[in-house]
């Protein structure tokens, strides 16, 4: 392989795990809450601010800022459940879909009024460091964002399947009130899920800093090749988040060398349209009995 | 009482009307520039009303489809030269086309899917407007496009367009008013009410879907025309996503399903940065804020609070 395909294979990776973790973020909250939440993007900027100001305005070691973007990002999804969830809940899809639209709107401002609209650079703790993989200088970073996103997703994947409590969160979201009448805190999971959302944009936003500048309007990009990814692996499949995501990611990287990088955004989204009329319940499919 | 209260909401609208007709008079220059955008806004939101408000479909493409009317006609009035008052309906009917080709293979999908599909068709026009540089002419846009001229009369000034724009409206209301209370209009409701029961009735499902949506499309080509001609310019931004969410907000915060809700509301919103400017950066905070607000405690829109009013009024009365 030259070198430059492996250069594209593994930032295609890198980028396509990001797409992953918010794709699951995206999942996360459609599956246990039933809300479509347009404001994931957003959630991601935020998570990608606060490490701006833990790491960089504030001077923490990485070691610190990082978890402290974190612990900012687990409470900004308990004021997202209190402000935006526990009002629209249960209203009609399209009322959800326009207010988490108009929720990402207040956030992108106010975070344009906090943190200016002049990009910021966040540091990678690998620096500018580059490591020989089959002869080709990789970016540490890169590596260290699949590293860190398959774990994330590793934990997450033992969270949900291995822990009583991530039982109980399957519970609520295959039937809500079944779980409430079987004794479980439907509305502490609700929170719990939401604090899950945060904290897989939190990270998604932290990892992406280094690679593109942290821009006040990231989220919306970000969002739709999230988007396009969980459409294309499947709407509410956990595997399909995270295939869905590489693919996006790779093909984007591999569209704008090989194809056209003007037109890379658009082949992406031709094949999440593509797969939206052939198949609509993309590689892995949808559960039956899915909320429509 | 229904009859009623149409002949009451067809007084005042008919009024509003012809009040609209001397506004121009008090109004000034950048003023009328605004109350031109609302007016080519409200009909295009009048198009949205019937593919989401009747069909409830929700679409997040309407400015890639005003788009498509505003380029269509750049290109043809431009690059052809051909007068506006036949590339505004070459526009139309283009845009409509469009709408067809898409909307067949698309609304068979529901929902959230719906509402991604529609996005991606809204980010992918901008992003072919954006690099087809030799057509569409790139971020540069395509300028020159001549403004609308009539057997000698000029309508170049604001003033001017205001009348073009305030017939456009009227017609278009018109039309829409006739069409809601046509078999096409009862069967879009239908469909947005129950889906299985109207397909059970033979009616063609997917069919009524298009036609909403080749409706909703031609209203939006309508009014991008319209707007290309009062600018003289076009560039890929007036046609990105968060125009298509502002439409949609519109139609929600006038009332969805009602066609003077639709004008309401295009008017209210694009006035809306002009009462807020002392707001600043802070403006659109507060604008995201006042929608969630609106979402939540009217979920029918400020046209409900009228009826509501008027109710009140009506029983005091009694």
């Amino acid at each position: 392989m030259s070198q430059q395909l492996i250069q594209l294979i593994v930032s295609g990776l890198a980028v396509g795990s990001v797409y992953a973790l918010v794709g699951l973020a995206f999942i996360m909250v459609n599956e246990a809450t039933g809300v479509v939440n347009f404001a994931t993007g957003q959630m991601v900027a935020i998570g990608c601010f606060l490490a701006v100001t833990t790491g960089i305005q504030l001077e923490l070691p990485l070691v610190a800022a990082y978890p402290a973007a974190l612990a900012a990002m687990a409470l900004f999804g308990i004021v997202f459940y209190a402000v935006v969830f526990r009002p629209l809940q249960d209203r009609p899809v399209v009322t959800v879909i326009i207010g988490t639209v108009m929720i990402g709107i207040v956030i992108q401002n106010a975070a344009l009024i906090t943190w200016g609209s002049v990009p910021f650079r966040p540091r990678s703790p690998f620096g500018r460091q580059v490591v020989d993989v089959f002869g080709a200088s990789i970016s540490a970073h890169a590596l260290f964002v699949i590293a860190v996103a398959f774990l994330m997703i590793g934990l997450l994947y033992v969270f949900i399947y291995k822990t009583a409590i991530g039982a109980r969160m399957r519970a609520v979201a295959q039937d809500r009130d079944a779980a409430r009448l079987m004794g479980i805190g439907v509305d502490r999971m609700f929170v719990l899920t939401w604090v899950i959302a945060g904290l897989l944009t939190g990270t998604a936003g932290i990892l992406v800093g280094p690679m593109w500048f942290a821009d006040v309007n990231m989220g919306d990009p970000i969002a739709l090749k999230a988007f396009a990814a969980i459409i294309i692996g499947g709407f509410s499949s956990v595997p399909g988040a995270i295939v869905g995501g590489i693919l996006v990611g790779l093909s984007e990287m591999l569209g704008a060398a090989y194809i056209s990088s003007a037109y890379k955004d658009g082949l992406v989204f031709l094949v999440m349209i593509l797969f939206l009329l052939v198949r609509p319940q993309g590689i892995f499919g949808e559960r039956i009995g899915q909320r429509a | 009482m229904k009859p009623q209260r149409n002949r009451l909401a067809l007084a005042a609208a008919t009024l509003a009307f012809v009040l609209a007709l001397v506004l121009p008079a008090f109004v000034s220059g950048y003023g009328i520039r605004i109350l031109n955008l609302a007016l080519i806004s409200a009909i295009a939101v009048i198009g949205l009303n019937f593919a989401f408000g009747y069909a409830g479909l929700i679409t997040l493409a309407q400015a890639g489809f005003v788009g498509c009317g505003a380029y269509l006609t750049a290109i043809l009035s431009t690059a052809l030269g051909l007068p506006p008052w036949l590339s505004i309906p070459a526009a139309v009917v283009g845009t409509t086309l469009i709408s067809v080709t898409i909307g067949l293979p698309m609304l068979r999908l529901k929902g959230h899917y719906l509402a991604l599909a529609t996005l991606g068709f809204n980010v992918s026009f901008v992003i072919v407007a954006t690099n087809w540089k030799s057509v569409m002419g790139g971020t540069d846009g395509i300028s020159g496009i001549p403004s609308l001229t009539l057997a000698g009369w000029s309508a170049a000034t604001d003033h001017r367009y205001y009348y073009v724009l305030w017939l456009a409206l009227a017609a278009a209301t018109w039309i829409a008013w006739r069409i809601r209370y046509s078999h096409i209009g009862l069967a879009m409701i239908a469909v947005r009410d129950d889906e299985i029961a109207t397909g059970a009735a033979s009616v063609g499902v997917t069919r009524i879907k298009v036609q909403a949506f080749a409706l909703s499309a031609a209203y939006a080509g309508l009014a991008g025309a319209l707007f290309a001609h009062m600018t003289n310019f076009v560039a890929p931004d007036d046609f990105a996503l968060s125009h298509s969410i502002i439409y949609l907000a519109m139609l929600i915060i006038g009332g969805e399903g009602s066609i003077l809700g639709a004008i309401a509301g295009a008017v209210i919103v694009t006035f809306m940065p002009e009462l807020m400017r002392d707001l600043g950066q802070a403006y659109m905070i507060v604008f995201g804020g006042l929608m969630l607000l609106i979402l939540i405690f009217l979920p029918k829109g400020l046209l409900s609070l009228a009826g509501m009013v008027g109710r009140r009024l009506r029983i005091a009365g009694r």
